[in-house]
């Protein structure tokens, strides 16, 4: 043995290759145009997640962003009650919700017909800051009502401890004021929904009118008949009867028509006034709703990711050993292929 | 033209060309096939094969992942197990009997009667270790790439095939 070293030995004999073969391979390099690299290959898995990550990242906050502002209006379609003007047979109904979909300061206003009989019912719901507020608003309301010819039909007011206060207020007020007292009563808070109902009475008032003008005329024939001396004691007992149902009829009649003028002249304005939270939040600003919304989003989206992840993590972990022990059995095959060569 | 032999030094070079990492590799991809088939004609047919497939995936070389002398070597190894596989297929077919091992030296010349001899006795994977390990000079980390198998892995089959090794040759300068 030429070294007493088979470690040097080995390195001093490697084997190099022959001339015929270095032409060989070099006539190929030179031959043949080098491809460009191929882009997938410049993408390393560090590099593509320094990409995908913030990326991902960046699409989430982005669709969150798109959600809440696509989808900030929908709380005022929720907080407004549909604007419905219905004119049928004489009768109207408006729902009003604040200008724009969001609380207002201003009131809208549906007159009453002049010269006609109507029953116009006003529904005012206001927020008021707190509990003071609420207490001003409640007495404010009842001098309005006074101050227009009108008066409180009833009021319920509740300031409890804890929780919001609300007051609830039906007033009385002269149908021709009414559009005066709405607008007064809009400035107490923030009108939150404002509905108006008009109903037309005329026609029932000339239908009473009418009739009480015909038993007027029946109790005047009825008097005329009583007066006739020769009248049989039968004959005079029936047409008292029925001057008595006449005049009971006619007495009726006039309570009904007095009772629909009453209507017809005096306006009904519910008012419900609340300090209540929630109020505050639906009247928030578009920008806060957009925010509220887009972090529904993200949560759903967090969500979606951890399901995905609690799904798709086993089914990954299934994948990459099954990948494994295939790379196992093939580089066992191998070494079986290589020693069947040997 | 100076090639990074090893994946520290590719990580932080710029691209070669293919014509000078043929030329710097091409002796120990030779010398790798040689220890791995135990014939000189056949590893130089292999060497071509594998240049020629590199020739063809050298755009999805990437110096980062591995070395351009490790990455030969995988392709070098993926050529020889190709050539493996249809030379027993063939083998089958005619019922032909396996190679004889010719006479001449086969691992280099130069090498002793009882190196050469130990060298044929060993086993393909000890073979393939030492040619990595020691003629090639390969790290652990990029041995175990080319041979598909764990670090620890290469460290205990080096450990045993030079050990045989030194039984073979019967010296006690193997420690």
């Amino acid at each position: 043995m030429s070294s007493p070293d088979p470690l040097i030995q080995l390195r001093a004999a490697k084997p190099a290759a022959s001339p015929e073969l270095r032409e060989r391979v070099r006539a190929l390099a030179a031959g043949t145009p080098e491809p460009r690299p191929f882009f997938l290959a410049r993408l390393s898995l560090r590099r593509t997640l320094l990409v995908a990550a913030p990326a991902a990242l960046a699409l989430a906050l982005g669709a969150a962003g798109v959600i809440g502002f696509t989808r900030s209006g929908e709380s005022e379609r929720v907080v407004a009650p549909p604007l419905a003007a219905v004119e049928k047979a004489g009768t109207a109904t408006r729902a009003t919700p604040p200008a724009g979909g969001v609380a207002t300061d201003q009131a809208a206003t549906l007159p009453p017909t002049a010269g006609r009989l109507q029953r116009y019912d006003a529904e005012l719901r206001l927020r008021v800051n707190d509990l003071d507020a609420l207490s001003a608003a409640t007495q404010k309301a009842m001098r309005v009502a006074r101050s227009l010819g009108g008066y409180v039909a009833s009021a319920a007011y509740d300031a409890p401890e804890t929780g919001p206060g609300s007051a609830m207020l039906v007033l009385r007020v002269p149908a021709i004021r009414v559009q005066s007292a709405i607008v007064q009563l809009s400035g107490l808070g923030t009108i939150l929904g404002q509905r108006i109902g008009i109903e037309d009475l005329q026609g029932q008032a000339d239908t009473i009118a009418d009739r009480i003008a015909v038993l007027q005329g029946e109790i005047a024939s009825l008097r005329r008949q009583l007066e006739t001396p020769d009248l049989t004691d039968d004959a005079r007992a029936q047409l008292e009867l029925r001057l008595a149902q006449a005049r009971r009829e006619l007495a009726e009649l006039r309570a009904a028509l007095e009772q629909t003028r009453t209507e017809g002249t005096l306006a009904t304005v519910s008012v419900s006034l609340t300090t209540e939270q929630t109020a505050r939040l639906r009247e928030q600003g578009r920008l806060g709703r957009a925010l509220d919304r887009a972090l529904d989003a993200l949560a759903w989206e967090a969500s979606a990711a951890l399901i995905a992840l609690a799904v798709g993590g086993p089914l990954l972990l299934l994948a990459g050993g099954t990948w494994k022990l295939a790379a196992v059995r093939r580089r066992r095959a191998e070494e079986r292929l290589l020693d069947r060569s040997e | 033209m100076t090639i990074p032999s090893t994946r520290a030094q590719a990580a932080g070079a710029e691209r070669p060309s293919f014509a000078g990492v043929a030329e710097a590799h091409l002796d120990d991809v030779h010398a790798y096939l040689v220890y791995l088939t135990r014939d000189r004609v056949l590893a130089e047919d292999l060497t071509a094969d594998t240049f020629e497939k590199a020739l063809r995936g050298w755009h999805r070389f990437d110096p980062r992942r591995a070395s351009a002398r490790t990455w030969l070597c995988q392709i070098a190894r993926t050529t020889a197990l190709d050539w493996f596989r249809a030379e027993e297929r063939r083998r089958r077919r005619d019922q032909a009997t396996a190679r004889e091992d010719r006479a001449e030296p086969v691992f280099g010349e130069g090498l002793s009667p009882e190196l050469e001899s130990a060298l044929r006795s060993l086993t393909h994977s000890e073979r393939e270790v030492i040619a990595l390990r020691v003629l090639l000079d390969l790290d652990g980390d990029e041995a175990a790439r080319v041979l598909g198998i764990s670090p620890t892995n290469v460290s205990t089959r080096l450990s045993r095939a030079l050990k045989k090794l030194e039984e073979k040759v019967g010296t006690h300068v193997l420690a």
